[in-house]
């Protein structure tokens, strides 16, 4: 992946010397609703739990579904307005620079290079990926703290040494590190016992558990977050209205969750809105969706079409799906998580 | 001397066996030990592979394998589509078959020895890559246009290779005459070309093909990005085979090329009847082993985001449902990737056959 990264910088590099990159405000959606369909990235190959393929071909996962619920909010359907284009890692920031896409959702972390130097623009984060320990369950362990004495397996020279040395020092434990060249012998190791835990993105360990180990029952995910990284809609700098629309979509999913709309009920909490906000997010009463260059109605669209956050999570990572991924800190602000919408005024 | 060389006896076909393999007790036990982890090895393998596999799985589900220690052939059962066709519509699929088809097919015309005069290799993949473009990309005859984006798996990865052997060979054949020619500037052209793109790994060409040359192109000039690399791909193809070429024409005596001369013949004439002829059957073997590096090399494509056979494969096992049939799987696309390259070896040696290379 060096000579990738490397490449996608010199790339990055003409991009920025070749046509300065900046798009105006607005010029996206124009483009976007002059061409009758979002341009969206997917996958080369799969990326479990959010960026997958079904049987028949079709895209699937938490990315995609986000995806979706931007095309619809533009077109009030996803249904032939909106394809995935199949993008590796090192070609994001090129694609999204020459406007092959419009918006890069592939699990994109929010840095401050990415967000500077390669002159990208992100929106709100849409998922906190956590970094959590997995130990097995006759550990015992309910914090990182109880893990005090035990030994680490992890993939040397990864950030996740880093965040291991640095979480333990704070809070005061002592954890040994085992390293491994790999991530398929750190995973070994962890099956046959050669430490207590492992450290990775809760989606991963999650996966991980689902998928690879044995007894999956037998491991647990301890749910205290030892560092995170935002995941994040990447777009192109310069174009406030786009990365406006990218907010306020996401916060319409996280909204719902909140006032209990579901792609179920949404009719019914259209036509007697609770609250005013309600009524104005759906679409009843005017002014939500054309200040955005919208439709007024794009948040029923996005609901009834996609669902809220709740339960494009159970669909694709949590119990809906085979990874029974807990939201633990992606839970709403009020369950103990760090997710809210932004407030309807 | 002892009877070192005593006259191996040709009477019987176990009388040899017997000679080289169990003269002596070391051979015994050599030949016993290697016997016993051959029929280990094999069955074991063949226990995996069809005594306890599972071949179907009635609801499309991984439920049956999860008990099972053998093979999950019920993987390709279910994501067989996904691995030949990749994203290509569910509905549509059948035009990507026809069209993959029009590809297999021509190509084993193409290798008849009916076709063998340009005018009909060109008129026949001419027809080929209409019928494919029209079956895979439809637009026309009330299909619906599918992009390249959409393209996928073995469609994609055979349609890749043919269309940069397609577009390769004659920028060969070009490149290796134009490195031949006694005009400086020209010899220096091909000279700096081939060379050039030699020095360049093949990634780096894709990558700038794919993903650089729109921002420093014009925008009627960019085209998809399918064709941009493909562009890129042959051009790389052909830098290598040029120089295979060469080779060819090289080993051909010079008298050959001077009795045309005598004989009043033109340029074009010396070089389609006499040097061109000769030059590939003298190349014959590099030139199948550049085709086979070429298939094999066209996974590359993945990085730039194509879903080939290989990211088709990567897809069909990342879920949760079969991710734990990666084997299966990979051993799927070998054997895919093994029938092409095998019929390209088999077709090269029954061409050396024909054509006595190697002998004269």
């Amino acid at each position: 992946m060096k000579l990738n990264t490397y490449l996608s910088l010199a790339a990055i590099a003409i991009a920025a010397t070749a046509t300065g990159a900046l798009a105006e405000s607005g010029a996206t959606l124009k483009t976007v609703k002059e061409r009758g369909k979002l341009i969206c990235t997917g996958h080369n190959g799969s990326y479990p739990g959010m960026t997958e393929l079904d049987d028949r071909g079709n895209w699937a996962g938490f990315d995609v579904d986000l995806c979706r619920a931007l095309a619809t909010a533009i077109f009030g359907t996803h249904e032939s307005h909106l394809d995935i284009v199949p993008t590796s890692w090192a070609q994001r920031w090129p694609s999204i620079q020459s406007g092959e896409v419009d918006a890069v959702i592939k699990s994109t972390g929010w840095t401050l290079n990415r967000d500077t130097e390669i002159g990208l623009q992100f929106s709100r984060p849409y998922m906190l990926g956590s970094v959590n320990y997995m130990a097995p369950v006759e550990l015992g362990a309910k914090t990182p703290q109880d893990l005090d004495g035990g030994t680490l397996c992890l993939q040397s020279g990864t950030t996740y040494e880093r965040y291991a040395v640095s979480h333990a020092a704070s809070m005061g434990y002592e954890i040994g590190m085992v390293p491994f060249e790999k991530t398929e012998e750190m995973k070994a190791a962890f099956m046959a016992g050669r430490c207590d835990a492992i450290l990775e993105w809760d989606l991963q360990l999650a996966v991980f558990k689902a998928l690879e180990l044995p007894n999956p029952d037998d491991y647990a995910i301890i749910p205290a977050p030892v560092a995170a990284e935002p995941l994040a809609i990447a777009m192109r700098q310069g174009d406030d209205n786009w990365v406006d629309i990218a907010n306020w979509t996401l916060s319409v999913l996280v909204a719902a969750e909140e006032y209990g709309i579901t792609s179920a009920n949404v009719d019914e909490m259209k036509a007697n809105p609770p609250t005013p906000e309600v009524a104005k997010m759906l679409g009843a009463t005017p002014g939500f969706g054309t200040v955005l260059g919208l439709e007024d109605d794009f948040g029923y669209n996005i609901i009834k079409v996609i669902g809220n956050y709740a339960e494009i999570w159970d669909r694709n990572v949590g119990e809906g799906s085979v990874y029974k991924l807990p939201r633990g800190v992606n839970a709403l602000l009020r369950d103990g998580g760090i997710n809210y919408p932004l407030v309807i005024d | 001397m002892t009877d070192m060389t005593h006259p191996i006896p040709r009477n019987s076909r176990l009388e040899q066996l017997r000679h080289r393999f169990l003269r002596t007790p070391l051979d015994i036990a050599v030949t016993a030990a290697s016997l016993l982890l051959a029929l280990f090895v094999g069955w074991k393998l063949l226990d995996w592979a069809v005594l306890s596999a599972v071949w179907t799985s009635p609801d499309g589900l991984s439920q049956p394998c999860r008990d099972a220690s053998g093979a999950c052939w019920a993987v390709i059962e279910a994501r067989w589509r996904l691995i030949l066709f990749g994203v290509f519509p569910y509905a549509e699929q059948w035009r990507a078959a026809v069209a993959t088809a029009a590809l297999i097919l021509a190509g084993g015309l193409s290798c008849l020895p009916l076709f063998w005069s340009v005018i009909r290799q060109a008129l026949l993949w001419i027809a080929a890559f209409a019928l494919f473009m029209v079956f895979m990309h439809g637009g026309v005859f009330g299909l619906s246009s599918v992009p390249p984006a959409q393209w996928g798996g073995l469609a994609l990865t055979l349609f890749f290779f043919v269309a940069v052997v397609i577009v390769g060979m004659p920028l060969s054949i070009c490149l290796a005459l134009m490195r031949r020619s006694d005009l400086p500037v020209i010899r220096g052209t091909a000279i700096i070309l081939i060379d050039g793109v030699r020095a360049l790994p093949l990634v780096t060409i894709l990558f700038t093909a794919a993903l650089i040359l729109p921002f420093v192109l014009p925008g009627w000039l960019q085209g998809d990005k399918i064709w941009r690399v493909i562009a890129g791909f042959a051009l790389f193809f052909a830098a290598y085979q040029a120089e295979v070429l060469r080779s060819g024409i090289q080993a051909l005596p010079r008298g050959q090329e001077e009795a045309a001369k005598a004989l009043g013949m033109g340029y074009f004439h010396r070089i389609t009847r006499v040097v061109l002829p000769q030059a590939f059957r003298n190349a014959l073997p590099p030139t199948i082993n550049q085709l086979v590096i070429t298939l094999m090399e066209t996974s590359l494509i993945v990085i730039i985001g194509f879903f080939d056979l290989m990211a088709s494969g990567n897809a069909a096992y990342g879920t949760g449902e079969w991710s734990f049939a990666y084997v299966e799987v990979y051993a799927f696309i070998a054997l895919i990737y093994g029938v092409f390259v095998f019929s390209l070896s088999r077709y090269g040696r029954y061409l050396e056959r024909r054509l006595r290379v190697g002998s004269s």
